[in-house]
């Protein structure tokens, strides 16, 4: 009675008893349900590819993975792929639409000969795959190269446009805090904030953090269009300096709904918006280190607001930042409010 | 450690016939053996015809491990980072057909936590490898001809870059 029990919960009891010999086919022990279950584990799209050739057993099993990892070497664009092309872009529309902005972003350099290596694009090689659920693309590098001491995170959400995002920046991160500058520190922003190029500053950020992220949405539209079974993308880079989200509803209002590009460029047109700004000259986090004119946007279309969104908090996934930032985020809406409209671009 | 000495016992027996006494609340963890509990199965030994002693020590080993509870919030976190370093070597085994027993006695078991443990481990120490080196390390047999491993390679040309 106890086996039968067993049995009627597992379909796959009875497995011979291996060899004790050291010749044996280890997977061979396995059913091909858990087999799935290590590839799934496995992600990555190169080890996967690799393994198609292992054996027969292995081939037939692995276009059947769900949970799919594409670490991407390098960027570069679909049409022309000798010319890394987003950085360049997002540079140069900052520099038309806001005139004399500051350097902070400079061209990303690739790190690879790009006339040496053959270029895959995801696209290319998901086309084997027809069952994936969660897919993950990262890049091999934030597109917004700022400088060493800035901290600049962003987390958007799209479905066939901008849902919404956040943006966590920080002029810097250091280890302590001097005395002398914890005064005048009471929650709301410093006259200097608007005539220092701190507010400009901020702006610039923002705006650079949309460019980046309207670009990466676009470049998924081929894939979300060729693989109907995803369930969950998100589109990262090793740094975690910007997440694009989309679940199951976004990427079908993708595919049925046309996605609006922006002009002359690659990449997804961006609503007008609505923003929340919240700053801080100084933020002290529990692990000692303290980030300097620490600032949290949320970003929401306008057209999407309702009156019920009137709650700040409510624009701010915690969850999406990692720590220490998650914490800075949540001190950060304790503070006084700051909104901001922006036209659609 | 974590449950009062007046815990019930329940006996396990392995495939060669050892017999394993293990508290009830530390063998929940099994889905497979709660549900037996619950069905009013498990007054006798519990026969495990799948699972040798040698796993099953390990899984018991787990399974320990992982019932101990931490007696406040400061406990916590030390205790999540001390289980971490108890997962990371708890998949170092010397050899590679443990990894393997242990994956299959977890879903037997039916023990979540351990199969994503010892499914990753396999996961992991497949990253990287080259074809061979896979086929060697796991003992494969290469069943395609020549022809078709080529053709394979080819449709796959882009993993190998």
């Amino acid at each position: 009675m106890m086996t039968s029990s067993f049995r009627q919960d597992h379909t796959t009891t009875s497995y011979p008893q291996p060899p004790p010999s050291a010749t044996v086919d280890h997977f061979d022990v396995l059913p091909d349900s858990l087999l799935l279950v290590i590839f799934n584990n496995l992600k990555d799209i190169k080890s996967l590819g690799k393994c198609c050739v292992v054996s027969k057993r292995f081939h037939t099993l692995i276009p059947q993975v769900q949970n799919i990892m594409v670490c991407v070497d390098c960027v570069v664009s679909d049409n022309n792929t000798t010319k890394p092309y987003k950085p360049f872009s997002v540079l140069n529309i900052l520099r038309h639409m806001l005139g004399s902005v500051s350097n902070f972003l400079r061209p990303m350099h690739a790190d690879v000969d790009h006339k040496q290596q053959k270029h895959h694009s995801p696209t290319h090689v998901l086309k084997n795959f027809k069952d994936v659920r969660e897919l993950t693309i990262e890049l091999p590098k934030g597109e917004l190269d700022i400088e060493d001491d800035v901290l600049l995170n962003w987390r958007a959400d799209f479905g066939s446009t901008l849902r919404k995002c956040m943006m966590l920046a920080a002029s810097s991160v250091t280890k302590s805090l001097k005395e002398d500058e914890v005064n005048g520190n009471d929650g709301s922003i410093p006259d200097t904030f608007y005539t220092n190029g701190g507010l400009k500053m901020r702006v610039v950020w923002t705006i650079s953090t949309l460019i980046a992220a309207s670009a990466r949405h676009y470049l998924l539209k081929e894939i979300i269009d060729e693989h109907k079974t995803l369930k969950k993308l998100v589109l990262s880079d090793v740094d975690r300096q910007g997440v694009l989200r989309m679940n199951k509803e976004e990427m079908d209002e993708l595919r049925v709904k046309p996605l609006s590009v922006s002009l002359a460029t690659n990449r997804t047109s961006i609503p007008a918006l609505s923003m929340k700004l919240w700053y801080a000259p100084y933020l002290e986090l529990s692990d000692g280190s303290v980030l300097k004119g620490a600032t949290l946007v949320a970003i929401r279309p306008s057209e999407k607001l309702v009156s019920k969104d009137v709650n700040d908090g409510s624009w701010v996934d915690f969850e999406e930042f990692e720590e220490p930032y998650r914490t800075a985020a949540r001190m950060l809406v304790k503070r006084k409010t700051y909104g901001l409209e922006m036209n659609s671009f | 450690m974590s449950s009062s000495s007046s815990s019930k016992m329940i006996e396990l027996r392995s495939s060669d016939g050892e017999t394993f006494h293990v508290e009830e609340t530390v063998v929940l963890q099994s889905e497979t053996i709660k549900q037996m509990i619950d069905d009013d199965c498990a007054n006798a030994a519990i026969p495990l015809p799948n699972v040798t002693s040698m796993t099953l020590a390990k899984v018991i080993e787990y399974i320990k491990k992982h019932a101990e509870k931490p007696k406040d919030d400061d406990d916590k976190k030390v205790a999540e980072e001390d289980l971490k370093k108890f997962d990371a070597e708890f998949v170092k085994v010397d050899q590679e057909s443990m990894l393997f027993d242990l994956v299959r006695a977890a879903n037997y078991l039916n023990i979540k936590s351990l199969l994503d443990l010892t499914c990753q481990a396999v996961a992991d120490s497949i990253k990287d490898l080259s074809v061979e080196e896979v086929r060697k390390k796991f003992n494969i047999q290469n069943d395609f001809t020549p022809e078709e491993e080529a053709k394979v390679r080819k449709e796959n040309a882009w993993a190998f870059d």
